[in-house]
C-alpha cells in the first residue's frame, strides 16, 4: 500500500489524538507524506476526540475519503463522529474489547467490515505498563505491527516524549507498543497490507499546522507587530507570536477586543512597521470599521481570518468556506481589498507571504482567508527553500519627494511614497476622512472621484498575477473543476484520480480570490462546457461572485454542502464522471413544442 | 580634550502650528486647547516629526491636522488602540491621543481602562464638552441628568459619566484637569502630563459654543474654576484626588488632580527590555521554518 487513513476516537483521557501526533511526527521523521486532523466533542476539557492521520509516499492535500484503519476505544465516542470518520467493507476496524461487543455486532450501520478485531487494549496496557494510560501506545504498536509503518521512529518519538519523566516509563510504553506488536503479529490480516517505504531520497519533512506556519510565513515575511483577540480557530497565530516576536524585535498585543487588536496593528503600520491580526467570523465583523480606514488611508496591514462555521458561533471547531462574501465585500463605501487564500499547511507559507508583499506594494490591507481544517491540521510539509521568495517592502519617500512631501500622490501607478512618524521632513495627516494627496481633509466630490479612482487603479496589476493561480490538466479540456482553501485538496486528489480514470479535465485552484481576475478565468473557460466549483459552505460563494464577474458556463455548476461535512475526492469524482457522461450525450433535438 | 555639547534645536509654539485653517466655530473651546498643546510641546521640545498625534471623530478630534506633527485623525472611539500599536512599535516617538467626550467615553469608553492598565508612555487629552459637537447637539455620555438635546427632548434621564473619577479608579498614574479660561495652567498640565513617564489623562473642559450649555462656557469657567494648588491638595494624594473629583460637574477643579510619585514601570520599556533578552535566541528569519524540523 501507498496511502493509509486511519482514524481513531476516544474519550479525552484515552491520549488518542496524542497517538495520532506520535504517528505523524514518526512520519515525518521516515520522510513519508502525512496528514492529520482533530476533531473534539463541544467540551472544552474531558469530552470525545477523535483525530485522522493519513500517511503517504505520495503528496497528499487532503485527509482522504473512508478510513483503512478504524480504532474505536468506545464506540460511543467513535460514533459522535459520523461522517469525520466514514467506515467501509474495506477498512481495518480495531476496537477495545473491553466494551464486550462482538465483532459480528459492531454498531455501525450498513457496512461489514472484513477485518474486525477485539483486542483488549487497556488489559494490554496495564499489563505491559502498569497504567491504562499506554492505551494509546498499545495503539500505536498495533499499528505499526499491521501495518509496518514507522516502527523505529515511533520508539524514537516515545522516548523523546517520555525521558523526562524518567526512564521507566519509557521502558513502560516500550513494552506496551511491543505488545500491540505482537498482537499484530499473532492476528494477522486476511489480506495483508503493509505500507511501502517512502523513498529513500525523501528526507525529513517540516511537520506543522497552518496557524503556526501562518505566523512563521509571516515572520519571514518582516512582520514585526501583531494585535489580536483570541477566537478559535486562530489563536494559536498570537500564540506564535507571544513566543517569537519579541526575538525579532517587535511586539505583540493581546488587545481587549477585536477592534483595538486590529486598531493596534493599524498603529504599527502608521509607524512603519509590518502589522498583522488574526481572528474568526465573529472578529472579522468587529474588524470591519478598521479595515475600511486601513484602505482609505492606504496603510498596509494583513487580516487573517480563519474561517469556522458561521453565522455568529455557529461552529466553531469545524472548517467552513463562508466568509468569502464578507471577506470581499464588508466594508462601508467603495472599497477594493484583496483576498487571498492558502490551500494547504505548505502553501499558506507561500500565501502569507504573498498577502505581506502585496500590502507593502499596494499599500492595503489584505485579508488572508484561511480555515479551520488548514489553520489546526498538521501536515507534512518538504523543506522549503526561503531564497525562492522576495520580500517587499513599503515604497519610501526619496530626498526630492521629501522636499515638498504629498502623501497620497496620485502618481502613475498609484502608489505613492509612505513616510512614518520619526521620519524628518514626511510629516502628514493620515485620515478616514477624504483627503487631497497632501493629506489634507476634502469634501470634494472630484477629489473624492480621483482618488478612489488611484486606490482602485493601483490594485489593477494584482488582477494579472497569473502566478496566484494554479491550472492543471489540459488546456482544452472541457471538463473543469474550480476550487480554493482546504477544499482545493480535495479536488486536486479528485482531479487526479479522474484523469486516472481517463477524463480528459481541468483544474483551477485560485490564491487570489479578489479582485476576480476576469481574464484568467475566461481564458480557463474558454474550452469548458461541464464542470463544478466546489465549496463547503451552504451557499456557494466563490461560484455566485464568480457570476458577477465573468461569463461562467451554464454547464459550471455549484457542488457544495454546509461546513463540518467533508466533500470526498471520490463524490467530486463521480460528479465529474456524470457530467462526462452527459457531454457525451449527443444534444438533444430542438422541440418542436415550446 | 573638550567636546562642545550638541546643539539642540528649540522649538517655539508656532513650530507646531500647521498651515490648515481650523473648521471649528468661532469661540469653540478646542481653539485653547490646540494653543495649550502647540505651548505644551514647545517646552517640551521634541521635533514635530517625532511626535504622533491620532485623534478619533469628531469636533474635538480634528485637532492633530492643525499641528505639524504626524497626525492621524481615525475613526470614531478607537484612537487609543491605535495610538498604543504605534507606541509599542516605536516607543521613541510622543504619541498623543485627543478626542472629545463621547469618542473616549461612549463608543471608546471600553478601550480606556486597557490603555491605563497597559502604562504605555502616552499622554490622552479629552475635550469634554457635554455635549456631540459633530453631529449637531445630541446628548454624550458627559451631559447633565435633565439636559434637553435634539435626543433628550424631555430631559436626559441619564446619570453623566464622570471622567476623572472613572479613570482614577481604572488605576490612571497621571490625571488632570484644565480649561481655555486659563491657558497657562492648561499648558502647563499638558506639559506635565507629557513629561509624565506613562499613561497621562487630561481631561479638558472644552467648551462647545454652539451646542454647549450656558453654563458651561469660557465665561463661566473664568468665574467659577478653583485651580487645585489654590487649595492646597497634594497630587500625591490619590484618595484625596479621588474626593475631589467626585464634585465633577459641580465645581469646576483644574490642575493636577494625581500625579503617582512612583510611576509603575513603562509598557513599552519592558518591551524593549524583552526584546532585548530574546534577541539573541532569534533564528534568522530566511531558517525560521527550521523549527517545524523534526529532529
Ligand atoms: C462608528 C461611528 N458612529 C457614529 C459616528 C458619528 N459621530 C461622529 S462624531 C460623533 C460624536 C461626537 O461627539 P464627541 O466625541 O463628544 O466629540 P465633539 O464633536 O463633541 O468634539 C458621532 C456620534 C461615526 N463617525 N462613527
Ligand atoms: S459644534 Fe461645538 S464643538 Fe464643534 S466646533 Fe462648533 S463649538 Fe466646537
Amino acid at each position: 500500500m501507498d496511502d493509509l487513513v486511519i482514524g481513531m476516537a476516544g474519550s479525552g483521557g484515552d491520549g488518542i489524538v496524542s497517538a495520532g501526533e506520535s504517528l505523524i511526527a514518526a512520519a515525518a521523521y521516515e520522510g513519508y507524506h502525512a496528514l492529520m486532523t482533530k476533531s473534539f466533542g463541544s467540551q472544552v476539557r474531558g469530552g470525545e476526540s477523535s483525530c485522522r492521520v493519513r500517511l503517504s509516499t505520495n503528496r497528499v492535500e487532503n485527509v482522504g475519503g473512508a478510513l483503512d484503519v478504524a480504532v474505536a476505544l468506545n464506540w460511543e465516542d467513535f460514533l459522535k463522529f459520523g461522517a469525520e470518520l466514514p467506515v467501509s467493507g474495506n477498512t481495518v476496524v480495531i476496537y477495545e474489547a473491553k466494551t464486550g461487543v462482538a465483532p459480528e455486532a459492531i454498531p455501525l450501520v450498513g457496512v461489514a467490515p472484513t477485518e474486525v478485531f477485539a483486542v483488549p487494549i487497556g488489559d494490554m496496557a496495564k499489563q505491559a505498563a502498569g497504567s491504562d494510560k499506554a492505551k494509546n501506545t498499545v495503539v500505536l504498536g498495533l499499528i505499526a505491527g499491521w501495518f509496518g509503518i514507522a516502527r523505529e521512529a515511533i520508539l524514537r518519538g516515545l522516548r523523546k516524549k517520555f525521558i523526562k519523566k524518567g526512564e521507566e516509563l519509557v521502558a513502560a510504553n516500550q513494552r506496551a507498543f511491543e505488545m500491540g506488536e505482537q498482537f499484530a503479529r499473532e492476528h494477522p490480516l486476511k489480506q495483508p497490507r503493509m505500507m511501502k517505504r517512502p523513498d529513500e531520497k525523501a528526507g525529513k519533512k517540516l511537520l506543522t499546522d497552518g496557524n503556526d506556519m501562518c505566523a512563521a510565513a509571516s515572520i519571514f515575511a518582516g512582520c514585526e507587530f501583531f494585535g489580536g483577540y483570541p477566537i478559535t480557530p486562530s489563536t494559536e497565530i498570537m500564540q506564535f507570536y507571544t513566543r517569537e516576536v519579541w526575538k525579532y524585535g517587535g511586539a505583540v498585543l493581546q488587545a481587549e477586543d477585536e477592534i483595538a487588536g486590529i486598531g493596534a496593528a493599524l498603529g504599527a503600520s502608521i509607524a512603519g512597521k509590518k502589522a498583522m491580526t488574526a481572528t474568526s467570523g465573529p472578529g472579522l465583523s468587529l474588524k470591519t470599521e478598521i479595515m475600511g480606514l486601513a484602505s482609505i488611508a492606504e496603510l498596509p496591514l494583513v487580516i487573517v481570518d480563519v474561517q469556522r462555521g458561521g453565522p455568529s458561533t455557529g461552529l466553531p471547531t469545524k472548517p467552513e468556506q463562508s466568509d468569502l462574501f464578507a471577506a470581499a465585500f464588508s466594508a462601508h463605501g467603495d472599497v477594493l481589498r484583496p483576498v487571498l487564500a492558502p490551500t494547504s499547511v505548505a502553501d499558506t507559507f507561500d500565501v502569507t507571504v504573498e498577502s505581506f508583499n502585496i500590502a507593502e506594494q499596494y499599500q492595503t490591507p489584505v485579508l488572508l482567508l484561511s480555515d479551520q481544517e488548514i489553520a489546526q491540521r498538521k501536515e507534512t510539509v518538504d523543506p522549503i527553500d526561503t531564497s525562492r521568495f522576495k520580500i517587499v517592502d513599503r515604497r519610501k519617500p526619496t530626498a526630492t519627494e521629501l522636499s515638498d512631501y504629498h502623501r497620497f500622490r496620485n502618481t502613475e501607478d498609484g502608489v505613492s511614497p509612505i513616510s512614518h512618524p520619526g521620519m524628518p521632513g514626511g510629516n502628514y495627516q493620515g485620515a478616514g476622512i477624504e483627503h487631497n494627496e497632501r493629506g489634507n481633509p476634502t469634501a470634494s466630490g472630484r477629489v473624492h472621484q480621483a482618488m478612489s479612482e488611484k486606490r482602485f487603479r493601483k490594485l489593477a496589476p494584482l488582477k494579472r498575477r497569473t502566478d496566484l493561480f494554479k491550472v492543471e490538466g489540459n488546456p482544452d479540456a472541457a471538463l473543469a473543476l474550480v476550487a480554493w482553501g482546504s477544499i482545493a485538496g480535495v479536488c486536486r486528489e479528485a482531479f487526479l484520480r479522474a484523469k486516472g480514470d481517463g477524463l480528459d479535465v481541468k483544474l483551477l485552484v485560485p490564491w487570489l480570490l479578489y479582485p476576480i481576475a476576469e481574464e484568467v478565468y475566461r481564458d480557463f473557460f474558454a474550452s469548458v462546457k461541464a464542470g463544478f466549483v466546489v465549496e463547503l459552505a451552504y451557499q456557494p460563494q466563490l461560484y455566485r461572485i464568480l457570476r458577477m464577474f465573468v461569463d461562467v458556463p451554464a454547464g459550471i455548476q455549484p457542488f457544495n454542502r454546509s461546513g463540518a461535512n467533508p466533500i470526498q475526492p471520490r463524490e467530486v469524482v463521480a460528479q465529474l464522471r456524470n457530467a462526462s457522461l452527459s457531454l457525451q450525450q449527443p444534444a438533444m433535438p430542438p422541440s418542436s413544442e415550446v | 580634550m573638550t567636546t562642545t555639547p550638541p546643539i539642540l534645536p528649540t522649538y517655539q509654539a508656532k513650530d507646531f502650528k500647521s498651515d490648515l485653517k481650523p473648521i471649528w466655530c468661532p469661540g469653540c473651546g478646542d481653539f485653547g486647547v490646540v494653543q495649550g498643546i502647540y505651548r505644551a510641546l514647545a517646552s517640551v521640545g521634541r521635533a514635530p516629526h517625532d511626535i504622533a498625534f491620532i485623534s478619533g471623530i469628531g469636533c474635538s478630534s480634528r485637532i492633530p491636522g492643525y499641528t505639524t506633527a504626524y497626525g492621524f485623525n481615525s475613526v470614531h472611539g478607537r484612537a487609543l488602540p491605535i495610538a498604543q500599536g504605534i507606541k509599542l512599535a516605536n516607543p521613541d516617538l510622543l504619541v498623543l491621543v485627543a478626542g472629545g467626550d463621547g469618542d473616549g467615553f461612549s463608543i471608546g469608553g471600553g478601550h480606556v481602562p486597557h490603555a491605563i492598565r497597559r502604562t504605555l508612555d502616552i499622554t490622552y487629552i479629552v475635550m469634554d464638552n457635554q455635549i456631540y459637537g459633530l453631529t449637531k447637539g445630541q446628548l454624550s455620555p458627559t451631559s447633565k441628568r435633565g439636559l434637553k438635546t435634539v435626543t433628550s427632548e424631555y430631559g436626559s434621564l441619564e446619570a453623566p459619566v464622570n471622567p476623572l473619577l472613572y479613570v482614577l479608579a481604572y488605576g490612571a498614574n497621571f490625571v488632570a484637569q484644565g480649561t481655555p479660561a486659563d491657558m497657562a495652567g492648561l499648558a502647563d498640565v499638558i506639559e506635565q502630563a507629557i513629561r509624565y513617564p506613562g499613561f497621562s489623562f487630561v481631561n479638558v473642559q472644552s467648551p462647545c459654543v454652539t451646542f454647549g450649555m450656558e453654563g458651561q462656557q469660557v465665561k463661566a469657567h473664568r468665574a467659577t474654576m478653583k485651580t487645585l494648588a489654590s487649595i492646597n491638595h497634594d497630587p500625591a494624594n490619590r484618595l484625596a484626588a479621588m474626593d475631589l473629583a467626585q464634585q465633577y460637574g459641580q465645581s469646576l477643579h483644574t490642575g493636577v488632580f494625581y500625579k503617582n510619585p512612583d510611576p509603575p514601570p513603562t509598557l513599552d520599556g519592558q518591551v524593549r527590555e524583552r526584546q532585548r533578552q530574546l534577541a539573541e535566541k532569534a533564528i534568522p528569519r530566511e531558517r525560521i521554518l527550521d523549527m517545524f524540523v523534526q529532529k
